[in-house]
C-alpha cells in the first residue's frame, strides 16, 4: 500500500484554517492535515516553520499554498530546498483541497500536485446568466 | 525619476509588494538590495521566480549606490526592497540619494517592541531610524497603498531625532 502523501496548508491570516473547516463540511472529518498562517511571521520565521514540518516527511509531500509570488510560497519553495520530493503548489481552492484528501492515498507527491494543478483550474468555470 | 516605491519589509518580495503596490504601480523592475541574498544563488532565483513578469535584480548595497542613479534616471518604475533599516541606512550612507522609505513589514523578534500590527522596532532599529530621520529620509509607516501613511516619529517616539 502506498504511504500517505504528507501535506501542509500554508495560507494568508485565516484562510487555511477556513479552507480546512469548509472542506470538513464537505467531505467530513479529516486528520493529518497541518496548517500554518503566515500572520505575524518574518520571511526567516514562516521560512523556518515550514521547514519543521517538512523535515518530518520521510517520503515527501505538498506545501499548498494560496497564490504564487505570496510569502507562503516563496518560503515554501525555500524550505522546500533539498528536498526533492517536496512539491509546491499555489492557488489551492476548495475543490483542489478535497480532491487532496480523496486521492492521497492513491498518488505520490509530484503526481498528486500536477493532479490538484489540474484539479484547481477546471474547477474555475463560468456559468453565464440566461435571459428570462 | 523612477522610483515608485522605496520599501522596508524583511520578506522583501512578497503578495502585498506584488499583488498590492505592483498592480497598482506597475514597476518594471524590482531592486532587492540585501548583500547576504545578492551572494546566494538559490535566494536570487526564488525572487526572480516569484515575480517572472519584472525584471528583479538583487544587488549588493555597494551596487545599488552605484548604479542609483542611472535607475533614477531609466523609463519605467521602479521599487526599491530592503529587509531592514540598517540595510536603509547603509544604502544612504553609500550615497543613494532616497528621501523616503515606506515602512511596510518588520515582524516581531525577541528584543523588538511592538510599534502597530506589522512593524517592531529594538534599539539598533530605532539608532537607524533617528539617523535616516536626521539626514532628511521619510519614514512612513504603511503595508498596503489603501492604508493611511503615518510617520514613523509620530507613531513611535523613540525613532525620532532629539
Amino acid at each position: 500500500m502506498m504511504p500517505r502523501t504528507a501535506a501542509l496548508l500554508v495560507m494568508h491570516s485565516d484562510l487555511a484554517n477556513a479552507l480546512l473547516r469548509a472542506a470538513e463540511k464537505v467531505y467530513g472529518p479529516v486528520e493529518g492535515l497541518e496548517v500554518l498562517s503566515n500572520d505575524g511571521l518574518s520571511r526567516e520565521d514562516l521560512e523556518n516553520a515550514i521547514a519543521r514540518r517538512v523535515e518530518d516527511w520521510r517520503e515527501g509531500g505538498l506545501v499548498l499554498t494560496d497564490f504564487w509570488g505570496g510569502s507562503c510560497h516563496i518560503c515554501g519553495v525555500a524550505a522546500a530546498r533539498g528536498h526533492g520530493d517536496v512539491v509546491v503548489v499555489t492557488g489551492i481552492n476548495l475543490p483542489a483541497l478535497l480532491d487532496y484528501f480523496h486521492n492521497r492515498d492513491e498518488y505520490g507527491p509530484l503526481a498528486l500536485a500536477e493532479r490538484l494543478v489540474r484539479k484547481g483550474r477546471d474547477s474555475i468555470r463560468l456559468h453565464h446568466g440566461q435571459t428570462a | 525619476m523612477s522610483w515608485v516605491l522605496q520599501r522596508v519589509d524583511d520578506r522583501l518580495i512578497h503578495g502585498q509588494v506584488l499583488v498590492a503596490w505592483g498592480q497598482r504601480l506597475h514597476p518594471r523592475r524590482i531592486w532587492v538590495v540585501d548583500d547576504a541574498t545578492a551572494a546566494n544563488v538559490w535566494e536570487k532565483e526564488i525572487l526572480a521566480g516569484a515575480a517572472p513578469e519584472t525584471d528583479v535584480r538583487v544587488v549588493t548595497v555597494a551596487e545599488m549606490a552605484a548604479a542609483w542613479e542611472a535607475e533614477n534616471e531609466a523609463a519605467g518604475g521602479a521599487f526599491l526592497l530592503v529587509r531592514d533599516l540598517g540595510t536603509a541606512l547603509a544604502l544612504v550612507e553609500a550615497g543613494a540619494s532616497v528621501d523616503r522609505f515606506n515602512l511596510g513589514g518588520l515582524h516581531y523578534a525577541p528584543g523588538k517592541t511592538k510599534v502597530n500590527e506589522y512593524i517592531y522596532l529594538d534599539a539598533d532599529d530605532r539608532r537607524r531610524a533617528r539617523a535616516l530621520l536626521a539626514r532628511g529620509v521619510s519614514l512612513e509607516v504603511q503595508d498596503v497603498p489603501g492604508a493611511r501613511a503615518e510617520s514613523l516619529a509620530a507613531l513611535d517616539p523613540a525613532s525620532a531625532p532629539a
